[in-house]
């Protein structure tokens, strides 16, 4: 007992520094920002409000715009871009294709690009003389140039768009990764039973890719709900202005965030209820997909202690 | 094991405000003896192009008669320099600040009223009677002045002249309009070239800030109050907006590079900006002497030619170590060295707030980029008639909820409950 109590200190003793760490630049940023929740802050001139923060997050048509913004990126880009980069994964991860590896590194390679950079080629392609009005005139597909990127509508694809191009080989390298761990006697088990191709990519690819494809929503979803960089970059350069792209439409929650920080006059009190907001979001969201993805054993007996 | 973690814990939590309050900083160093300087007075400024050489300037100036004074000029993007002052003002920490700041007017107040006792009051120090009004009005908070007055944003109506003679419009004819006559010229152009007279962006709040100024109206009141809803000013800026786009009077641009692209390619015969603009004009060398200045367009017959877009001012740190050596260096310059201005305005095309200064030499002199037109001379001018407005300390959240809502006016919602919208959006946001 007492020998083991004494490992038990040492192995404290071990973890102290990072508990130490941890402590301070985690926990204590956490719980300040909770109490900063509880304050309205005009920089130094703080003021504690207790909950007016959020009963006034209830009512701001700017939080509900980023709230919408971000939520119309999560329902489409997501989808979109994981259902892509499974068929892309799936195809690569067929053996007869030549120059396999060409293209996995074609699909991969737009991930390693600098989020800046990607974000200013796309808004130059797209913009009034860029290449894409360029192309889309020389075909006449069009007669008059598209403003792309002054309509909130086509502004919204654009980014989407963009996000679609850039991450979908990052997940794809996930799918793939994942597929190359399915054993292949399943796959010709199943076709001796006479399986087809589709059949055994939803009888056994996807029931296999199950907790990969779990892990990849719960990121983009956390990854959307984050969103900053390129709708930053995509709104950025006006004069003097403040404006988020056309309507409004590039603000995103941690954009919002920002701008309540950094642009706006300082109200870092508000800003953190906001942050404090997402982070309900996304355990909510996450919660959820767990649930919806867990396999019928564990619903089972998750019934099963219900019953009980 | 369980019991032992949550004691852990618990230490962990009561070690870290302990900390926290462990770290207050030592007093500062003491004030040095005029003149000398334990360290340089460091300047936070943010375009290469700009200010910062101007600042270097000032600085090569001063050191002629004050070898002693050294100076470190840290130079950072404008967003950069905005969040690094926030968040250092914002924490508390005397370190890590700079002695002198370069701040928009547009964010002046706001850094002003977040942080008092953080910016140095210079009410006694300038003769601001020497600055013009309406740029010193930006650094004014309770009656106290705290800016040290620098680059005006006094706007002009910048054109072509060759390409407007193509649709058969005279430089006389763009002196003293009116936006709308501005408007019937710029579909007048279209028609005759097919091209466009002017680039904007829908979204950008630029020139709609350029037509209240010259109105004398704002998003706010002088007490600060909330102006929107029955604004009359702004229901006119945005009709004049709305003809914009509804009669594709304008080549549209998303953002900075794209704006000023479109005049350096040829795109667009005009640009209605900020003077700070000069300099992007220049940069297209191969449309030198083809290029001249009118007043701005005025938004209504009560309303003036003149206007202002964006600009910038100095501040000096309260708590720095330096106070009094920055705030002696700034007097001996842009509060009194007329040469500097002449300077400046020659090789940086800045124009100062400085009166005095717009008699000089390098003002009364013509611009051959501008046809031998005297164009400082001009802009002083028009300086002289800006309306003084409180800008308040909410111009961006004000941006933002105007032209937020504009899109919904461009698509055709009732103007009265647009209005009403942004002027309920506004009042929530700063609240």
């Amino acid at each position: 007992m007492s020998s083991h109590l004494k490992s038990n200190k040492t192995g404290w003793f071990f973890i102290l520094p990072v508990a130490v760490l941890l402590a301070c630049f985690l926990l204590y940023p956490i719980i300040y920002s909770l109490y900063l929740t509880l304050t309205s802050t005009k920089g130094i001139v703080t003021n504690f409000v207790g909950l007016s923060n959020y009963t006034k997050m209830f009512h701001d048509p700017m939080f509900y715009k980023a709230l919408s913004n971000t939520f119309i990126i999560l329902l489409v880009q997501v989808p979109i871009m994981l259902i892509l980069a499974i068929t892309f994964a799936s195809m690569l991860n067929n053996k007869d294709i030549k120059f396999r590896g060409f293209f996995r590194t074609a699909l991969f390679l737009p991930s390693v690009t600098s989020l800046i950079a990607y974000a200013i080629l796309f808004k130059m392609m797209f913009s009034f003389d860029g290449l894409v009005n360029q192309g889309l005139l020389a075909f006449h597909f069009i007669q008059t140039p598209i403003q792309w990127m002054n309509n909130p509508g086509t502004a919204m694809f654009v980014l989407i768009f963009a996000m679609i191009w850039r991450w979908t080989g990052y997940n794809m390298i996930f799918y793939l990764s994942a597929m190359q761990n399915i054993s292949s006697d399943l796959y010709e088990a199943a076709s001796i039973d006479g399986a087809s191709r589709k059949i055994s990519f939803f009888k056994i690819t996807l029931p296999l890719l199950k907790p990969m494809i779990l892990f990849t929503t719960v990121m983009s979803t956390i990854g959307t709900l984050q969103l900053f960089d390129e709708p930053m970059n995509f709104a950025a350069g006006g004069t003097t202005a403040s404006m988020v792209g056309p309507d409004n439409c590039f603000l995103t929650l941690s954009v919002y965030i920002y701008n309540l920080c950094f642009k706006y006059s300082p109200r870092f009190g508000y800003a953190s209820t906001i942050s404090y907001a997402i982070l309900v979001i996304v355990a909510i969201l996450s919660f959820a997909q767990f649930r919806v993805s867990e396999d019928s054993e564990a619903k089972l007996e998750r019934k099963a202690r219900r019953n009980k | 094991m369980k019991k032992l973690v949550s004691i852990m814990l618990t230490a962990a939590l009561i070690a870290v405000p302990a900390f926290a309050s462990g770290s207050k900083e030592t007093p500062a160093t003491p004030v040095a003896e005029q003149g000398t300087t334990a360290s340089p007075v460091t300047i936070w400024s943010w375009d290469p192009n700009f200010n910062i050489p101007i600042m270097q300037s000032a600085i090569d100036n001063y050191k002629m008669e004050n070898p002693d004074v050294n100076f470190n000029i840290v130079e950072m993007s404008k967003a950069d320099c905005e969040q690094k002052l926030n968040t250092i003002l914002a924490s508390g920490s005397k370190k890590g600040l700079p002695d002198i700041v370069l701040i928009e007017d547009y964010n002046a107040q706001k850094y002003l009223n977040s942080y008092p006792g953080k910016f140095a009051e210079l009410t006694n120090e300038f003769d601001y009677n020497t600055f013009i009004d309406n740029k010193t009005s930006y650094g004014i908070v309770d009656g106290k002045n705290y800016s040290v007055p620098f680059d005006s944003g006094v706007a002009g109506f910048f054109y072509r002249p060759s390409m407007l003679k193509m649709a058969g419009i005279a430089p006389a004819d763009l002196e003293n309009i009116t936006w709308d006559q501005f408007c019937d010229l710029a579909a007048q152009y279209k028609e005759k070239t097919g091209n466009y007279f002017f680039a904007n962006s829908k979204s950008d709040g630029g020139l709609l800030r350029i037509m209240l100024q010259s109105n004398g109206d704002w998003y706010f009141n002088e007490d600060g109050s909330v102006n929107i809803k029955n604004n009359d000013s702004l229901a006119n800026a945005m009709r004049i907006y709305k003809r914009f786009e509804t009669e594709d009077l304008c080549y549209p641009t998303t953002g900075w590079t794209d704006w000023v692209g479109a005049i350096n390619d040829g795109k667009v015969a005009s640009i209605t900006s900020g003077c700070w603009i000069i300099g992007s004009i220049k940069a297209g060398t191969d449309q030198s002497g083809d290029w001249a200045l009118a007043p701005v367009p005025r938004l209504s017959e009560e309303g003036t030619n003149a206007s202002n877009l964006g600009g910038s001012s100095w501040y000096v740190i309260n708590e720095s170590a330096n106070k009094d050596a920055a705030i002696n260096f700034m007097k001996a310059e842009y509060g009194a060295d007329n040469s500097f201005y002449q300077e400046i305005l020659t090789n940086n095309g800045a124009i100062g707030s400085y009166k005095p200064s717009y008699t000089g030499s390098a003002y009364t002199t013509g611009d051959s980029f501008f046809g031998g037109q005297k164009v400082y001379a001009d802009l002083a001018n028009y300086a002289q008639k800006i309306p003084s407005i409180n800008v308040g300390q909410y111009t961006y959240e004000a941006d933002a909820a105007v032209m937020g809502n504009m899109q919904s006016y461009y698509d055709g919602t009732d103007l009265t409950k647009v209005l009403e919208s942004m002027n309920a959006q506004l009042t929530n946001q700063i609240q």
